[in-house]
């Protein structure tokens, strides 16, 4: 099985073959190591690469894992080859989206529709875990909608303003 | 007299810990929460446990008259209060010695004279103790506020005058900010501590954070266990915390502990306390507030003196003497604290709620982890997003950096970001090493010294690659066996031929 990786701005090629129940051969990039993998709890396992041993979280991302390695948390992103390698690059014009970068309640809105706004300018006060953290705008331009209410609770994720 | 029962008055690790302390000690342990903390730790571990109200601080942790009514209600004869919260409310404090309940932490009225922030500052300067200029009384009106700025000079500090804990505390570095930060400083301080009021003090360029332990009973026995090294902040929080201090010298211990008992006993303070000090680059001490209550990044002070705060407090508070002198005061080995935060260090710090999907915690020699939270968890949204804090001690700072190091590694939170990664990094960068920082540290130097490792990215590559196939293995064998028999895991079959091999 070969997949297709994104490693902390690299991007690589790597193929799983299955030896035994848990050794495999992952080939990265042409290079061969000799892996023993086996799980140690939800979530852990015990790996020995070419003799080294690490003991690796995963954690299930949509698109892969954060792999932690005792010192290091390393975000994989991986699709298998086979499925074609459509990236689908995202559009880098139209309008900017703001969202919620964490749950929290909406505290107060500081711009309105039809508004200009310079980059950075403050948007609104979002209030999570007690502190107060403003929320700029990413680049100039005109706010075209705000979708946040004052005292509204949001989760990650939601749309909060869009500006065009 | 003995104490027979403890409310604790908190929530989350400090609760934890308390209830630890009165297990100890054989007495008897009351957990208050709310909507949102069936599940927490503290409500797991006490031995009784009792809702308060909804989740929102104001209306459960915050509510003095339903913590009162279940203290009454169950028998409790102490509260605990913890920190935060209402560890520093005298309103508090007065409530339960009227309603005849031993509030464990100082009198009411000191509460009053050293946690009105102000009102602290006049009476260390009464003490001869030096302070940080600027205003001694609270200022109310925006424009009271512009004349005293304009008196002080930028850059200046705002805060709340019922403050602590970095909450309601701006840098306002030009008189342009001034209006945004009044702003934001009051109404973080409305929502924290129920009051609006600030003050202002004049910015000490490039300071150390360092702040004096006391312990002191009610017969006017007062004593220091020497300071802790409080300057590695985030958003004017701490992060980090030693002892000894890298940055004090003998003389200068000696004098801030000297300087911390006079005031103390200027008051008539009883229970455990910090004072809190900024050291300027010339070594000059300048008083900035006392926490009137337990603090955080006890435990540092704990390991470097071998006594235990939470049971002094206890004791202090069922009117015993202190069991120990001055004298007695060892400040052995070196102690450090990383505050693990439910937050992204990648991001600004920015919080991150939700499950700990799994948890793994380190262990071994001069490790203590103090956690209010456990695999499967939900941290709330609601509350302090500190979720536990990891203490190393060793025989000197360089042993104690290299346990710490070695525990981080061994300390795993999946699920959500934690500020673990950070501590890693800080505990090789040079001038932590050297123990050359200031304030500033964490959004300046951290970045610009910091020797960049590469990370082993190819094992994590052969790590996530082997989960992903055998992750889409097992999912073809599912498919593959739907139509016939349910799927078995292999553990599954071992586990059930051994235990019938095993009867047979």
């Amino acid at each position: 099985m070969i997949f297709d990786v994104s490693v902390q701005g690299r991007t690589v090629k790597a193929e799983v073959k299955a030896t035994t129940a848990d050794s495999y051969t992952v080939v990265i990039d042409g290079r061969p190591h000799v892996v023993d993998f086996r799980e140690t709890g939800r979530d852990f396992a015990s790996l020995l690469l070419d003799g080294r041993s690490f003991e690796a979280g995963l954690e299930r991302r949509e698109d892969g894992f954060v792999v932690h390695l005792p010192a290091d948390n390393i975000a994989v992103v991986l699709q298998e080859a086979a499925r074609g390698s459509a990236a689908a690059h995202k559009k880098a014009s139209g309008p900017s989206r703001v969202t919620a970068p964490m749950p929290g309640k909406v505290v107060r809105l500081l711009v309105e529709a039809g508004q200009e706004v310079a980059a950075g300018a403050g948007l609104l006060v979002m209030e999570a875990m007690k502190m107060e953290n403003e929320l700029r705008a990413p680049r100039a331009g005109r706010v075209q909608s705000v979708a946040a209410r004052e005292g509204l609770a949001v989760e990650t994720g939601a749309l909060l303003v869009v500006i065009e | 007299m003995n104490l027979k029962k403890i409310l604790i008055a908190n929530r989350g690790e400090i609760a934890v810990r308390v209830i630890r302390a009165c297990r100890e000690l054989g007495i008897p342990s009351v957990a208050v929460y709310s909507e949102a903390d069936r599940l927490a730790l503290h409500v797991r571990r006490a031995d009784e446990a009792y809702e308060i109200g909804p989740a929102p601080s104001r209306e459960s942790y915050l509510r003095m008259d339903r913590i009162l009514d279940v203290a009454k209600r169950c028998g409790a004869d102490a509260i605990h209060p913890g920190y935060g919260f209402l560890s520093e409310n005298a309103a508090f404090a007065r409530a339960c010695e009227e309603a005849g309940i031993t509030f464990i932490g100082p009198r009411a009225e000191t509460i009053q004279a050293m946690g009105e922030k102000t009102s602290a500052r006049r009476i260390a300067v009464e003490a001869g103790v030096p302070v940080v200029p600027g205003t001694l009384h609270p200022v109310a009106s925006d424009e009271e506020i512009r004349r005293e700025a304009s008196r002080i000079g930028f850059p200046l500090m705002l805060k709340a005058a019922a403050g602590g804990g970095g909450k309601g505390l701006r840098l306002v570095p030009h008189a342009d900010d001034l209006a945004t930060a009044v702003d934001r400083a009051r109404s973080e301080a409305k929502s924290a501590f129920g009051d609006d009021s600030v003050y202002l003090e004049k910015a000490v360029l490039k300071p150390r954070h360092i702040e004096i332990q006391v312990m002191a009973d009610a017969h006017g026995n007062a004593i220091h266990l020497y300071e802790r090294e409080c300057t590695i902040q985030r958003r004017h929080q701490k992060v980090i915390e030693e002892s000894p201090s890298p940055f004090l010298t003998p003389e200068l211990r000696e004098r801030m502990g000297s300087l911390a008992v006079a005031l103390v006993k200027k008051v008539g303070y009883v229970n455990a306390g910090t004072l809190e000090f900024l050291v300027d680059k010339d070594r000059e001490p300048y008083f900035l507030e006392m926490n009137t209550r337990l603090q955080v990044e006890h435990p540092v002070t704990e390991m470097v003196t071998n006594l235990d705060l939470v049971k002094l407090q206890i004791r202090v508070a069922q009117g015993e003497r202190l069991p120990i002198t001055q004298e007695d005061v060892r400040q052995t080995g070196h102690a450090i604290e990383c505050r693990v935060y439910a937050e992204d260090p990648e991001r600004g710090f920015l919080p991150s709620p939700g499950r700990i999907a799994a948890l793994r915690v380190p262990g071994g020699p001069g490790v203590r982890d103090d956690s209010g939270v456990y695999e499967g968890y939900d941290v709330p949204i609601h509350y302090d997003p500190m979720i536990s804090k990891l203490v190393a001690w060793g025989r000197t700072r360089e042993d104690a950096i290299g346990r710490m190091r070695r525990a981080v590694s061994e300390y795993k939170v999946l699920g959500i970001q934690t500020t673990l990664p950070f501590f890693e990094r800080v505990m090789r960068h040079p001038d932590f090493l050297a123990g050359d920082f200031d304030t500033s540290f964490v959004d300046v130097a951290f970045r610009r010294h910091e020797v960049v490792r590469e990370a082993p990215w190819e094992v994590a590559v052969a790590a996530a690659a082997i989960q992903a196939f055998r992750d889409r293995k097992a999912r073809r064998g599912a498919l593959s066996q739907s139509a016939g028999a349910a799927p078995v895991s292999g553990w599954r079959v071992r586990g059930w031929r051994e235990g019938a091999g095993g009867r047979l």
